[in-house]
């Protein structure tokens, strides 16, 4: 059936480039000039941006609290919006002693830290804060990095080597992965939240093994099945990190994370967080022994080659923890919160998928709508994030929503009913 | 002249599964690089073709393939995505002699048998080789758009190294809701393949209908 005369089929169903292409197929090619990929990518996100990407990095021109102003990326206006898409879980990143406190330390300090931290860059506002994350997390000692990423980057290719395997929930963050690839060792994805799967594959694994999971998944908001990976980790003999960037402050009674929830505080090796999320700041930790902390302090590449994390940052953290030890309440009014849009969202038959936690996903499960809803969304007054392939499985686009203590009911009322209104006219909820 | 060659189809389905990046490697010719899903997790498919039409007939087609960066050319049009067929069975001669001596595609000696089984929202596909299972896919349904991809495979002999520029129209259901499945037999067929190493479950799955394969003339990236 040969043929020499018209072009190609594909010219006829001609679709614009955001249509054609998403954004993985511009993260592998082959040819002779690196440079090549940057011209469809620049076509294709010229694109992209009007029809959708405008709603990625708009700028806030005000605090995350529950009510903030931005700066439309499309029609350059500002917008004031319920904010549903900022971390700070318990309100705490803009309370008034917060601000005192790094401002104090500004005035102290200046700046920034002007140092790696192995060399001029660690104060004394650090090795108070990394004593105080210790206690906290009722272990002998941690160790601070600049951020969560760095946390898992520099942690992991600290303590793995060529030869090893590590373990990773498929639904594992990007850090963690990061440092999976800079160790060098073998990396084994196991299906998410599947002990099972974790368990045929360490049967095949032979020498030093690491199993990492996280706390709570930030794309879907459930909790790690943290009893049946240890005992099958234990099983096999592999150490266990986990990264409590979403749990801390939030899960356990004092706020420890997963493994307080589920009492398995001693059998997890290695205890990762951050002060960006629940706390709204910024900077990593590791806890866990003190050889432990000593050998990630002298092999941590992303801590030792990186300027300190800054004097102000560490001290807005060490504020923001005493405010979680003191004032309890946060947290079960945070978990008021959560259970008021769980409830909500059920009677408006809004699918937050299995979600257990703070994060919820609004799953919108339409790949080619998510971009209208989220905007349609933004100029009824609601501020939610887009999350779409390859970020997540392609056709399980979601709108990630991040409920607060700080969110008073009206203002969880007045978005979940818009939420809803928005998705019946799109008619992706029938309810 | 531009000539095209085309095959008609009724359905193709495909699955996709996640392998050990070694492994790939180990089957890829070194100016190929595997597309990774995750870190050290390459991609393999096995695609099932129901030809309908072509210049050798009616016939049926499985491909096993690696999934490979695409070759960018400035000026170009940009492949959906590129694939590397490391293994090719059809169940007729003329089709295993039209796409060797056309395509350069590697293929099992013999005729295969693949039977299609359609059911409620899948279709699934058996391929027997000699008297015994090979491998079984299933696919499931999803929402259906009409497209026309564009897709490059690469192929190899002894001498050379080939590119062909392939476009697939037709309707096409494409998910990940990892609902199909994939049981490969312990046979000769798959010897490329640690087949505990593959998932049962795709975590994509393609099913195309009524559609036509049109390949582009092929061209020789390297000689030996």
């Amino acid at each position: 059936m040969d043929s020499g005369m018209d072009g190609l089929q594909a010219d006829r169903i001609a679709k614009s480039p955001f249509d054609e292409y998403d954004y993985s197929n511009f993260y592998h090619s082959a040819g002779d000039d690196p440079l090549n990929i940057l011209g469809p990518f620049d076509e294709w996100y010229r694109d992209a941006y009007p029809k959708g990407y405008y709603l990625y990095q708009e700028p806030l021109v005000t605090a995350p609290t529950t009510r903030i102003t931005l700066k439309n990326g499309k029609t350059g206006r500002l917008q004031e919006l319920i904010n549903l898409a900022s971390y700070n879980y318990l309100g705490i990143s803009y309370r008034p002693e917060v601000k005192q406190a790094a401002i104090a330390a500004i005035e102290k300090y200046g700046l920034g830290a002007s140092g790696s931290p192995i060399l001029s860059g660690t104060f004394d506002i650090h090795r108070e804060l990394e004593e105080r994350i210790a206690a906290f997390k009722g272990k002998p000692a941690a160790v601070l990095f600049p951020t969560g990423y760095c946390a898992n980057v520099g942690f992991i290719s600290a303590l793995m080597r060529a030869g090893d395997s590590i373990f990773l929930d498929q639904f594992a963050h990007a850090s963690i992965v990061d440092g999976a690839i800079l160790a060098k060792s073998n990396t084994i994805f196991f299906r998410h939240n599947n002990a099972g799967d974790l368990e045929r594959k360490l049967g095949r694994a032979h020498g030093r093994k690491l199993v990492v999971v996280e706390g709570v998944y930030s794309m879907n908001g459930d909790l790690c099945d943290l009893p049946a990976i240890v005992a099958v980790a234990r099983r096999h003999g592999a150490r266990i990190l986990i990264d409590e960037a979403h749990s801390t402050y939030v899960f356990g009674a004092s706020g420890r994370g997963a493994v307080e929830h589920f009492g398995l505080e001693d059998e997890v090796d290695f205890h990762l967080g951050t002060f960006s999320k629940a706390l709204g700041g910024q900077g990593g930790y590791v806890c866990g022994g003190r050889d432990l902390v000593t050998y990630a302090c002298a092999f941590g590449r992303s801590r030792v080659f990186s300027c300190n994390l800054a004097p102000s940052a560490a001290a807005g953290a060490l504020a923001a923890l005493g405010i979680v030890e003191r004032e309890p309440q946060l947290r079960a009014q945070l978990w008021a919160n959560i259970a008021f849009m769980r409830r909500r969202c059920a009677e408006e038959g809004i699918d937050i998928g299995k979600s257990a936690s703070q994060v919820m996903p609004v799953m919108v499960n339409n790949d080619r709508k998510i971009f209208a809803v989220a905007g349609k969304l933004q100029d009824r007054g609601v501020f939610l994030n887009p999350v779409t392939y390859p970020a997540v499985p392609k056709h399980k686009s979601r709108l990630r929503m991040s409920v607060t203590s700080a969110h008073t009911q009206d203002e969880l009322e007045t978005a979940v009913r818009t939420i809803g209104a928005v998705l019946r006219e799109e008619g992706l909820c029938t309810r | 002249m531009h000539t095209l060659t085309r095959y008609g189809f009724s359905n193709v389905i495909c699955g996709f599964f996640a392998f050990p990046t070694a492994h790939a490697r180990r089957i890829l010719p070194s100016d190929l690089e595997p597309i990774e899903l995750h870190h050290d997790s390459a991609v393999f498919s096995m695609t099932v073709f129901d030809f309908t039409h072509s210049e050798i007939g009616a016939y049926r087609e499985v491909v096993m393939a690696v999934i490979v960066a695409p070759l960018l050319k400035r000026g170009e049009p940009m492949p959906k995505a590129a694939f590397y067929p490391y293994l090719v069975a059809t169940n007729t001669r003329a089709a295993r002699d039209h796409a060797i001596q056309r395509w350069h595609l590697p293929h099992w000696k013999s005729d295969v048998d693949i039977q299609f089984h359609a059911q409620q929202g899948q279709l699934s596909a058996l391929v027997t080789a000699d008297d015994a299972p090979v491998a079984e896919l299933a696919v499931t349904d999803h929402s259906w758009e009409p497209v026309a991809h564009r897709y490059q495979s690469f192929m190899r002999d002894d001498a050379r190294l080939y590119q062909a520029r392939v476009t697939m129209q037709g309707e096409l259901c494409e998910h990940e809701e990892e609902t199909g499945r994939l049981r490969l037999h312990r046979h000769p067929f798959n010897r490329s393949l640690s087949i505990e190493d593959i998932d049962e479950r795709p975590f994509r799955e393609q099913w195309m209908r009524d559609g036509l394969q049109t390949f582009e003339p092929l061209e020789t990236l390297r000689e030996a």
